[in-house]
């Protein structure tokens, strides 16, 4: 095992890391820009090192001066967490150099799959389902309708260069097809300067599902299960489950092994996601590889009780996994919310500002991972998410009656936080019915505001009697009736167009 | 004591009276005796009035407060009239109104010479009169409103510029 190692991130993952190694007698090394130097995880570790600018270029993601910090501190490892350097072959490949070991998967694998169109064409030689489509070179009508017959309808003409729904055209029947193609290469070539289009089969109710790969550089490979993540905003998952609510065993194992299938073309090894799309009627194609532990890695946590960041390290130290696929299972149900400084009725802009004040809550079976404390400034150099909740209960329904209950008694003042959000969403009806699909925010919440109903009676009467408990300033405003007593009786909220008390 | 919270472009008028040892809250024209208030760390309160218990965490920004009751966060300005914050504001020469409320009073008019103080407008909401006053030593350039005029939150006033300027 490593003696000791450096973190190469910030926030809720380096703490999370951090605390692994503490279990494992691993010692850390945490680096930090001049923003972060009071982050937990620098309380943590063993040893600190400061990088200086905040700007993530200079900091987090500076692959020469992390490589210098590691070698200077004698660490044998790099664990990279999320983000930032996670998924960079030039950084696997900088710390191989110098004979550091990065704890993740090869260069090489990284490589392959961040690179969408390659990973594809190798997840097809390995059998594994993916979604059916046209990425070639030719580019005439003739060839490009061929092609789309093929697939088959509904299907997808999206602009290779592509990018927010423009150059993007759903056909639902072939005699559209070519006024279609046409139409997405107009848009492509004024948008992008490139008409190159692809073509492929649309997934109606598509929901996302990723199964957690553990692989050890002994050859073998388990999975752990999936995880439902279709809630997603602007493409990024913000609340996910497990084990999904349309999962069936058979499903499962298909799937399962699939994943499997998956990390061994690939040689894969460390922790990895494999992630699916499935449609409506349970069919299911690879997306991509994630070649990193995942946001989302407690809720798997929680249901199996493995500890996928200590096997991330002693799979790295060449340990050999002991555990069986036919020993695993799957026990209970366990929802994660991430919590965001942002703000879901403006477009879930970030928020920052000072934490005047950070309360997670606490009880049995909740988990909370976070970075925050009361006092930190939210910067805008770096992702807004602030905290990780976890609950987990016997079943689905209760594990939903838990997250309101813990969403409700988070504590999180001074920036806007997506908390209010993510109770509705929870107490959706359909979300509560398990009726979940990937376009479930632009469904039901696509023009979402809190519910203005200003400010509660509770909430007056709390503030009027702090107030006067903490501010010894005398009354300055004059009143227009001598009788002490009158105004007390006819001041009120006046303002036109809201409620007043309950 | 007399309270404004701003919370959504709203103010509400609180006032707390504490007589005998008991604080009474008056808000929206109902008064609520508050029987006990328990405070073990500060900004966090149980406050018991009857039969109802409200437990709320209060924290202070730099100019808002927050707080946090039934798993809702609110944001609030106290909006305090003649604090040194808001004469420091009007030295800007910020003029615009504190409250939504009446015109009673316009006490200049186009080219009038102000000193520092001076009361230039009258503005009643509810029983209450609030000043508007000169921030500095200036000259009165136009008067947007006049009396008996309804005047909303944040509109400008009067328009005046430093002597000399």
């Amino acid at each position: 095992m490593f003696k000791k190692i450096l973190v190469a991130n910030r926030g809720e993952i380096a703490v999370r890391i951090i605390k692994a190694c503490q279990e494992l007698g691993i010692k850390t090394v945490a680096i930090y820009s001049n923003v972060d130097k009071n982050a937990p995880h620098v309380q943590l570790a063993d040893e600190t090192i400061n990088l200086g600018d905040p700007t993530p270029i200079e900091s987090y993601l500076n692959i020469p001066k992390i490589i210098k910090i590691a070698k200077e501190t004698n660490s044998e490892g790099i664990h990279p967490g999320y983000g930032f350097l996670a998924e960079n072959p030039d950084f696997a490949d900088s710390c191989n150099d110098i004979g550091i070991k990065f704890i993740g998967p090869s260069a090489d694998v990284i490589s392959l799959m961040g690179d969408k169109i390659a990973a594809k064409k190798t997840m097809e030689k390995a059998k594994v389902p993916v979604i059916p489509g046209y990425h070639g070179v030719k580019q005439d009508n003739a060839s490009l309708i061929k092609e789309g017959k093929k697939i088959g309808f509904p299907l997808l003409v999206k602009a290779a260069a592509g990018g927010g729904g423009k150059g993007m055209r759903i056909v639902h029947s072939e005699d559209l097809l070519e006024q279609s193609i046409e139409g997405a290469k107009r848009e492509s070539k004024s948008a992008f300067g490139n008409d190159t289009v692809f073509l492929e089969k649309y997934i109606e109710r598509p929901r996302h599902i990723e199964f957690q790969i553990l692989a050890d550089e002994h050859d073998n490979v388990i999975h752990l299960f999936e995880r439902e993540c279709s809630i997603q905003r602007r493409h990024q998952k913000i609340v996910e489950e497990t084990p999904s609510p349309i999962m069936t065993p058979q499903l499962r194992n298909k799937m399962g092994k699939a994943a499997i299938a998956a990390a061994k073309q690939v040689k894969y090894t460390n922790a990895g996601t494999v992630e699916f799309m499935v449609d409506g009627n349970l069919n299911f194609y690879f997306m991509e590889m994630n070649t990193r532990l995942q946001v989302e890695h407690p809720i798997t946590e929680a249901t199996t009780g493995i500890d996928l960041a200590k096997w991330q390290l002693r799979i790295a130290a060449g340990e050999k996994l002991t555990i069986k696929q036919s020993n695993l299972i799957q026990r209970g149900h366990a929802i994660e919310c991430r919590i965001y400084a942002e703000d879901p009725a403006n477009g879930f802009l970030p928020s920052i500002g000072t934490l005047t004040k950070v309360q997670p809550p606490k009880g049995p079976n909740i988990r909370d991972d976070s970075g925050i404390y009361t006092d930190m400034q939210v910067t805008p150099y770096y992702d807004p998410m602030l905290s990780k909740l976890v609950t987990y209960a016997e079943n689905r329904e209760e594990c939903i009656s838990k997250m309101i209950w813990a969403l409700s008694r988070y504590v999180i003042m001074g920036v806007t936080t997506n908390i209010p959000f993510l109770k509705e969403l929870i107490e959706h009806e359909e979300f509560k019915k398990g009726n979940i699909t990937t376009q479930f925010i632009d469904n039901y919440f696509k023009d979402w505001t809190e519910a203005k109903d200003g400010l509660p009676i509770d909430a007056i009467i709390a503030l009027a009697v702090f107030d006067s408990m903490h501010n010894k300033k005398q009354e300055i405003v004059r009143y227009k009736e001598a009788d002490p007593h009158s105004p007390w009786k006819h001041v009120g909220r006046w303002r036109v167009g809201s409620e007043g008390g309950k | 004591m007399f309270i404004n919270y701003e919370h959504n472009n709203h103010v509400y008028n609180v006032t707390v009276e504490r007589r005998e040892n008991n604080y009474y809250i008056t808000y929206n024209n109902t008064e609520y005796k508050v029987n006990s208030v328990e405070e073990p760390v500060k900004g966090q309160l149980k406050i018991i009035i009857g039969d109802r218990v409200i437990k709320s965490v209060i924290t202070e920004g730099d100019k808002e407060k927050y707080i946090f009751v039934d798993g809702e966060v609110f944001k609030v300005k106290p909006v305090d009239l003649t604090s040194k914050k808001k004469t420091k504001k009007k030295e800007d020469g910020d003029l615009s109104s504190p409250i939504s409320g009446k015109v009673v009073s316009v006490k200049v008019k186009k080219g009038d010479s102000v000193k520092k103080g001076d009361v230039l407008m009258v503005i009643e909401a509810m029983k209450m009169e609030y000043l508007i006053r000169a921030p500095f030593k200036g000259k009165i350039n136009k008067v947007n409103f006049k009396e008996k005029d309804q005047i909303e939150i944040g509109q400008i006033t009067v328009d005046i510029s430093k002597k000399g300027e």
